[in-house]
């Protein structure tokens, strides 16, 4: 018994134990959206645009990835945000803040998603609408 | 032209009369060694210094000797160990002499200029290793450094289980940092391997902290302390054969960035043989430190929730509520590893085996969680000379804390960053600090049992700049953030919300916004629990935390947990535009920053 206590001792005073980082998820062969994506707000200063998708496993940290503008075939802007992964979870909610987009005006969106690589997760998403107050 | 002239004869007299002051104060100094005789710096606004400022730095004062005090008899109750093998090792008590070492140092008033700032002045036993004084934590957030009053940019992080954060790295599978200490780790442990040694080795030399002008000044210092024959014990005789000029004393009794010392950041002026030994005094310094703070005596596994791991105590209704939340609709466990998988909706089970070790409730990350910008911090009013010629931060509010953006940048308030590959990634970090473990956050004074109002409480500051004052306010932050997000400063939320309750100003960096949090749907009372199982982490249930009873300040209560501290909020002045040498750095930050 002392001796296992050493050992964890000696472990723990090296750090060894936790010079880890974080767990991460085998990559899923396809990530489909199960739910959304839809506004969960939209004001005059912010617009959050959320999805729900299967866990896409991969790097502990995934950007939901929006792309957007004011014409359906040309969405030139780009947002994304960070979230953390949870390994252990079947899905993954995506959430992406637009800052400061111009009032009453009809805007037009697609998702995606990427490891903090840059890799896509290759996520299809359809041409959305909606319309800042 | 003439103007020209008697501008700089102006400057020339002002020089010669700083130092001339610089020298009567030191033989003042040296003859009273107290911050009694340091002149004042005071340009900060009304409201920014807390009334009882220089009582509650005396008062801690007192509670950092009572500690010193305490350790030298561990030390004299050490004996002396036998150095035997090889390689040698003191046998039986070097983990306790070198432990003992570090407690020393940490504890040791000399270790400034003013012989009046320990490490521990910003970092007390009974808060967790973070601020001490609740008035400091409830308005100007960062604490007085050895000049009175320079303070520092940010809260004071703990320390208990910050030596087994590793050495950052970047890793290219992740695409993500890790490790490092400080807010912004800018410690790395690129050298000495373990970044809280590194750290360690900051706050010394730190302006605006205990402010040595020079590294060689802590090992003049040492070879002047009363337990030098301990640091001889552990690093050997002869450590502190190094020849220091006569000036030595006079040196560093002067703070750093005087202008007197004209940016050089080696005055005491040693031989190359010399600087190198007392480099390697100073790397002792850091390493017994560490030591300290890696040992049970800081980093202690002795909370509820470690006995809860044991099998030895059984969580409340409330604490195992909390639990549930931690690691499930609240998801705090996705940065704050607590060993265990994620549980999102009731109808999860959780499969996750039990953690091998006692987590340590982070992922050695960092994040941009988005905090308002705070304008009690007192760094936004240091704009102007000091009676040393130093100003902390010639911006003002045009400052923004980029966190580990500016540190990737070796930027203004930072560190060198010592990888310049890192360098590419600082947009893709800005506004990000370190993800703390969560373990004693909640840890407070035997007589104050709470941080949370109506109390009795001891008021602690949250977050990286202090802007949160109790835990419920971090709490109904991560749940609420976004859904009761306005485009105002603090101070300056609209008529009929009330700031922190259904009010959050806008973030002060808004790139790279962690959005995991934001709006969780959490109602009040499971925010509640989810405070209730913070407090089950707090180190001291299985066994007594050392120096938690050395608190002699008063508790604070009244009130409620969720507008703790309002009653101090300012407004935010109208900001000007960030720094060109803070957001126009390349790689500049991306969006740009407002």
């Amino acid at each position: 018994m002392s001796r296992a206590l050493a050992i964890l001792a000696i472990a723990i005073l090296s750090g060894s134990l936790f010079a880890q980082v974080s767990p991460m998820a085998p990559e899923a062969a396809q990530v489909p959206i199960i739910e959304g994506p839809r506004i969960e707000l939209t004001n005059e200063h912010l617009t959050i645009i959320t999805w729900t998708t299967k866990n896409p496993g991969g790097s502990p940290v995934h950007y939901g990835v929006v792309h957007y503008g004011t014409d359906p075939n040309s969405l030139i802007e780009t947002a994304k945000s960070p979230i953390r992964l949870n390994p252990d979870h079947s899905l993954t909610v995506f959430r992406v803040r637009l800052d400061d987009l111009r009032s009453q005006t009809a805007y037009y969106y697609t998702v995606d998603s990427m490891q903090a690589t840059g890799k896509s997760d290759g996520v299809k998403s359809s041409v959305n609408r909606f319309t800042t107050p | 032209m003439r103007q020209a002239r008697l501008a700089a004869l102006g400057a020339t007299c002002a020089t010669i009369a700083v130092a001339m002051f610089i020298s009567a104060h030191i033989v003042r100094g040296q003859s009273q060694s107290t911050a009694r005789s340091a002149p004042a710096y005071n340009p900060y606004p009304t409201g920014i210094l807390p009334s009882d400022l220089s009582s509650e730095v005396t008062r801690v004062q007192r509670e950092v000797d009572l500690v010193e005090s305490r350790a030298r008899a561990r030390w004299k109750g050490l004996g002396r160990p036998t150095l035997i093998g090889q390689p040698p090792v003191l046998q039986n008590a070097g983990t306790e002499a070198i432990e003992t070492l570090g407690e020393l140092m940490l504890y040791d008033r000399n270790m400034s200029p003013r012989k009046n700032q320990a490490c521990a002045s910003c970092h007390m036993p009974y808060a967790g290793f973070s601020g001490p004084i609740p008035s400091v934590n409830l308005t100007m957030i960062a604490f007085p450094g050895t000049v009175h009053f320079r303070a520092g940019k940010r809260t004071a992080q703990r320390h208990p289980y910050s030596p087994f954060f590793p050495v950052l790295q970047y890793n290219q599978e992740q695409g993500l940092f890790f490790g490092g200490n400080f807010w912004d780790s800018r410690a790395t442990g690129y050298r000495l391997r373990i970044p809280d040694a590194e750290q360690a080795q900051g706050p010394p030399v730190d302006p605006l902290e205990m402010g040595f002008p020079d590294t060689a000044c802590v090992a003049f210092r040492l070879s002047q302390a009363v337990y030098r024959p301990l640091f001889e014990m552990v690093w050997g005789e002869g450590s502190f054969d190094i020849k220091f000029p006569p000036q030595t004393a006079r040196i560093c009794a002067t703070p750093g960035g005087a202008s007197v010392f004209g940016g050089n950041t080696t005055p005491v002026p040693l031989g190359a043989a010399d600087r190198t030994h007392a480099n390697t005094v100073y790397d002792r310094w850091a390493q017994s430190i560490d030591s300290y703070e890696q040992s049970v005596q800081v980093s202690a596994f002795s909370s509820k929730f470690d006995a809860f791991l044991a099998g030895k105590y059984t969580l409340t209704a409330d604490e195992m509520a909390g639990f549930k939340l931690f690691n499930g609709k609240g998801n705090c466990n996705s940065c704050h590893l607590d060993g265990r998988g994620t549980t999102l909706k009731s109808d999860q089970a959780d499969t996750s085996s039990a953690a091998l070790v006692n987590p340590l409730f982070t992922c050695f990350g960092s994040a941009n969680e988005g905090v308002p910008l705070n304008p009690g911090d007192v760094f936004y009013y240091q704009t102007k000379p000091d009676p040393y010629g130093f100003i902390a931060n010639p911006y003002g509010f045009g400052y923004r804390d980029l966190g580990l953006g500016t540190f990737l940048r070796s930027g203004f308030g930072s560190a060198p960053n010592p990888n310049a590959s890192w360098r590419q990634y600082a947009p893709r970090v800005d506004g990000q600090m370190q993800v703390s473990s969560v373990r004693d956050v909640a840890l407070t004074p035997t007589q104050c049992p709470t941080t949370e109002a109506p109390g009795p409480y001891f008021q602690k500051g949250f977050f990286h700049n202090g802007y949160f004052k109790s835990l419920k306010q971090v709490v109904h932050f991560y749940n609420t953030r976004d859904k009761y997000s306005y485009p105002v400063t603090s101070g300056h939320c609209p008529k009929g919300t009330t700031e922190k309750l259904d009010c959050w100003p806008m973030p002060e960096v808004r790139n790279n916004i962690d959005m995991t949090s934001g709006n969780l749907g959490l109602t009040d009372e499971e925010e509640n629990q989810i405070v209730v199982f913070l407090q089950t982490l707090s180190d001291g249930f299985t066994k007594p935390y050392p120096n938690r009873d050395a608190y002699k300040g008063a508790c604070m209560s009244g009130g409620s947990a969720a507008t703790q501290g309002n009653e101090f909020l300012i407004s935010t002045p109208p900001l000007p535009p960030c720094a060109s040498a803070i957001c126009g750095v390349a790689p500049v930050p991306s969006p740009p920053i407002p």
